[in-house]
């Protein structure tokens, strides 16, 4: 676009460099914008937003006298329904040594294997060393949508 | 009851058959009691052994009335005051009288007797209201008589050491009469006391083993749930620690006294005794109560097992439970120790310094056990060094602000692997303790990879920042550059 | 090379009249004078537009509007993405650079004089331009679904309901609802994602149309110079190319504060846990709210709050049309008292915003 002027020789050797310099420049900024850019629109190994925390589901798909696992935020919850179709939550974490709990059908008991602590459905302890009884969580139940919260 | 009843007739009897003149002035101090005893009723005949008779208490103390005059009409009129036989709570009103009263108790009669009784009673479970609802549950009669009372030294005493617990039994072994207060409460506790050791020496006339009021306290008496009772299991190894502590006192019995003290080190004290864990066992739940006694060596592992229930399973299964029973090995305690059991460490596991497995599984005699022992251990130190080295990547990566939640949740994997293979090494089976120890490996793996790849994501930002800024700032400078040159270029033309 | 280049040139050149638009730019100069740094900032603001469009329709990929699954997702951006973090990042500051720029950008405009004849309808049109920018920096922040997006979302809808009459139908409009739920979530997506970039797009058309059909404005000082000292410099190369320039290093700030200062993603919004103590606008509603905080709940016979709302309605109005009130600068003279207010507006925001960050 610029007409050329009367220019010597190394003046010459200049722009070049300038315009090899320039160009390099815009294409390595093209690659540091892009390469980001392209690197994101790959789909992630994971396929999907991993449904965690506080949806615990449906609760007409929720089995009667059943405990389940429920991941909140970065601790296990456990679910609960009772016979009589009530739906509780507790912390998972065995108030003894921290391992996770689970629910025994066979017993009708919130079980820990490590210890053999167990809890009965209100969460209170009734056996093996646990010291305190499970923290509950707040259930609310929102149509047929189960929804687990902490108790505040 | 029966004595009241009786008492009761024999005033009415001797108001019919006595002639007031058929005494003398002789015993013109107590005239009630030179009449009634000519009737020999019980309750005269008893009182003249009672205390308060010996120092010079009548009939009227108590009764009201005027003990001077001989004219019954005079003697128990209402004139006079006289109150006839106390019913309900009036009885402790007319012992409180006097023994709360310290113008009366100290005074007068010099006495050490402690002021506050009805007020500790008032207090007391057995101060609450009864079925009636117009008295109290229990009256002073009710465990120390009413006139043949004797200072609780003395062995007639209701209350003595050796009779307390028929005294307190007389209620607390009539279910039907417990059941009216608390249909929950044992009516065994007299029975399991003569199982126990105390009970046994009791009967064999030791008055310085526990009774009843021993744990419990006497006037004082409060629920075993409430805080402030003896028996809570808070305050419960301090209670038995009284006398078994007291070394001069447990020497006559040949055992040791250290009890307490060992057992407030150990993790069920300082689980109970500091961080008031009421899970956590006191001297009762592994000794019994009203039935206290040592286990026995084959129940230990049963009794430890109520809690430690896994454990128990596992080890009865294992080939060590016929091994120990069969070398009268306590089961439990051989390893754990009794009264002073301290967290249970990986160290005890191995056959080197601290572990309890060499003791029998010698390198040269018992070589299998030894070599199993050798790997349990080296197995549970693998596995803290792989839980610690991924808490450590996981922390770093948190601390630099990448995002490992998933991470971190996986860690309670690893612990809870950890926590597992303890509970394993009861089964002394090497396969189920590397199944979980490999459980726990496998998850130490998964979170280190995690946590290091958020590390390296970490440096890999910044150093991608600084490329993309070296690029963008000699991009910038070039460009500034040639802006210069087209502006140099455009002064010239012009 | 060189040839291909030119032919191409020529084949457009000849359907839709090219070199009319180069010759045009070719004319166009910008004044050159001790101000024309302020020339900048509208540029700035359009790059940094331009950003929160590419990193926006980048997080649209991924991003998933419902109560359940945004603030997750947001999560799963942040940590499963590759860049998500960068792009989540960069969009978050350039939001807030933005409006930086944008506000920096008004004042210049203010302080000049710019808007004056025949500059009037695009200050109108910058005005409406930052109101959009602001709504969509109220309805963005409420995207991450997070605890305190969910609870200024809360306080910032509330503060519409107290009006008279008009305030309940507002507020449940935005709302979608008598409260903040999932549904104003979607509400606020539809906003941030279609209906302002529709609008805003038209208006930003309408804004450098105007621009560039009436030129760089001139302060009063510089034009009142003899046109032989009125210095100017061809837009194009040079103040494009300068453009240009401060485009990268603004890019370059971008990354820079995302790598180092990533924007927090914080708690996921607990509708039915109380509200936590802090809780703060955006440090651009921040003067706003600060101010009725400090009105007393009754004044004369009517809300406090009614009335901080109605003020501030009334300074925006005032504020938006001062090229139709202010003849003096229209007719080339100066009017001191349009810095005095420019100056009070510029002090009482930086005072009460600082006051609201600091408390």
């Amino acid at each position: 676009m610029d007409t050329p002027t009367t220019l010597d020789q190394p003046q010459h050797s200049k722009r070049d460099f300038l315009k090899y310099l320039l160009g390099g420049g815009i294409l390595a900024w093209l690659g540091a914008v892009f390469y980001p850019v392209f690197a994101y629109l790959k789909p992630p190994k994971q396929g999907d937003v991993e449904v965690t925390s506080v949806k615990a589901g449906k609760l007409s798909e929720i089995e009667k006298e059943s405990g389940v696992i429920v991941r909140f935020g970065n601790k296990p919850v456990m679910m609960i329904r009772t016979a009589e179709g009530e739906v509780r939550a507790f912390s998972a974490t065995c108030t003894h040594l921290d391992c996770t709990v689970q629910f025994r059908k066979d017993t009708g008991v919130i079980w820990c294997a490590c210890h053999n602590g167990k809890y009965d459905l209100n969460g209170r302890v009734v056996g093996g060393p646990p010291p305190r009884p499970l923290d509950e969580y707040r259930v609310i139940i929102q149509a047929d949508e189960v929804i687990i919260s902490s108790r505040t | 009851m029966a004595l009241v009843n009786n008492n009761a007739l024999a005033i009415v009897l001797c108001s019919v058959l006595a002639l007031p003149t058929a005494f003398g002035t002789a015993q013109a101090q107590d005239q009630c009691l030179t009449c009634h005893s000519t009737l020999e009723d019980n309750a005269s005949t008893a009182f003249k052994g009672d205390i308060h008779f010996r120092n010079g208490l009548t009939c009227a103390s108590c009764h009201g009335g005027d003990s001077h005059t001989d004219d019954m009409e005079k003697a128990m009129g209402t004139a006079a005051g006289f109150i006839g036989v106390p019913k309900g709570d009036r009885i402790s009103v007319a012992c409180a009288k006097c023994h709360s009263d310290a113008g009366v108790m100290v005074k007068k009669y010099n006495s050490a007797i402690p002021l506050d009784q009805m007020e500790l009673v008032g207090g007391s479970v057995h101060g609450k209201l009864s079925t009636s609802g117009r008295e109290h549950i229990a009256q002073c009669t009710s465990c120390h008589g009413a006139h043949g009372i004797v200072t609780k030294t003395n062995r007639s005493s209701p209350v003595h050491p050796l009779n307390l617990p028929a005294t307190c039994a007389k209620c607390h072994s009539d279910a039907t009469f417990m059941r009216t207060y608390n249909p929950s409460l044992p009516v065994d506790q007299l029975e399991k006391y003569k199982t126990s050791v105390h009970g046994k020496r009791n009967k064999n006339g030791d008055p310085k083993t526990a009774e009843c009021a021993s744990c419990h306290g006497s006037h004082e008496i409060l629920s075993a749930k409430d805080p402030r009772s003896q028996v809570h299991p808070t305050k419960l190894p301090a209670t038995c620690a009284k006398c078994h502590s007291d070394a001069t006192y447990m020497r006559p019995y040949g055992i040791a006294s250290d009890q307490f003290e060992q057992f407030a080190r150990s993790v069920h004290g300082q689980a109970l005794l500091e961080k008031k864990d009421l899970g956590a066992p006191a001297c009762n739940d592994c000794h019994g109560n009203h039935g206290a006694a040592p286990p026995g060596v084959e129940s230990v592992s049963k009794v430890c097992g109520t809690c430690h229930a896994l454990n128990a399973e596992l080890f009865s299964s294992s080939p060590h439970k016929k091994a120990f029973d069969s070398r009268k090995l306590p089961e439990c305690e051989t390893c754990h120790g009794n009264h002073e059991i301290v967290a249970a460490k990986d160290e005890l596991l191995g056959v080197g310094e601290g572990a309890v497995c060499a003791w029998c599984h010698k390198e040269n005699s018992n070589i299998k056990g030894y070599q199993i022992a050798r790997t349990m251990r080296s197995l549970a130190d693998s596995l803290i060094v792989s839980e610690e080295n991924a808490i450590m990547l996981v922390d770093e990566a948190e601390q630099k602000g990448m995002e490992v939640g998933e991470a971190k949740f996986k860690l309670r994997e690893i612990r809870q692997a950890r926590l597992e293979t303890r509970t394993k090494v009861h089964s002394f089976d090497l396969d189920q303790f590397s199944e979980v120890a490999t459980r726990g490996f496998g998850s130490a793996a998964k979170v280190s990879t995690e946590a290091s790849e958020a590390i390296d994501q970490y440096y890999f930002r910044r150093w991608g920042l600084f490329i993309a800024s070296l690029i963008i700032t000699i991009l910038a400078f070039a460009l500034y550059i040639s802006i210069r040159r087209i502006e140099k270029e455009q002064v010239q033309n012009r | 090379m060189k040839t291909l280049w030119n032919r191409t040139f020529t084949w457009i050149d000849e359907r839709v009249q090219l070199s009319d638009v180069m010759h045009f730019l070719e004319k166009k100069s910008v004044p050159v004078h001790s101000h024309s740094v302020w020339y900048y900032f509208g540029g700035v603001s359009l790059f940094l537009f331009i950003i929160q469009v590419v990193t926006g329709i980048l997080l649209l990929l991924y991003y998933k509007g419902s109560e359940e699954l945004a603030f997750e997702s947001i999560q799963f951006i942040m940590a499963k993405v590759e860049f998500g973090w960068l792009i989540r990042s960069i969009h978050s500051w350039a939001a807030n650079l933005f409006i930086l720029s944008a506000f920096i950008h008004m004042f210049s405009v203010l302080f000049e004089k710019a808007y004056r004849k025949p500059r009037e309808l695009t200050w109108l049109s910058g005005m409406i331009l930052l109101f959009l920018g602001m709504g969509f920096g109220f309805s963005g922040y409420l995207l991450p679904w997070n605890e305190v997006s969910f609870f200024a979302t809360k306080v910032g809808t509330d503060i519409a309901g107290v009006l008279p009459i008009v305030g309940e139908p507002i507020m449940v409009f935005l709302r979608g609802g008598e409260d903040v739920t999932g549904a104003t979530l979607s509400r606020f997506f539809g906003f941030h994602v279609a209906v302002l970039p529709g609008i805003f797009t038209v208006v930003l058309g309408l804004h450098l149309l105007l621009v560039q059909r009436q030129g760089m404005s001139k302060p009063l000082s510089y034009e009142r110079l003899p046109v032989t000292d009125q210095k100017t410099m061809p837009f194009f190369p040079n103040f494009m190319l300068r453009d240009l320039l401060l485009w990268l290093l603004v890019l370059n700030l971008l990354a820079i504060l995302a790598v180092f200062f990533p924007w927090e993603l914080g708690v996921k919004a607990d509708p039915f846990a109380p509200a936590p103590a802090g809780i703060k606008p955006e440090w651009y509603f921040m003067f706003m709210f600060q101010t009725l905080k400090y009105i007393p709940g009754e004044l004369w016979f009517l809300e406090g709050e009614v009335v901080g709302i109605l003020l501030f309605s009334l300074a925006g109005v005032v504020w938006m049309f001062i090229p139709f009130w202010d003849k003096k600068s229209s007719r080339g003279e100066e009017n001191r008292f349009i810095n005095y207010i420019g100056l009070f507006a510029l002090i009482y925001i930086i005072i009460l915003t600082t006051i609201g960050w600091l408390s």
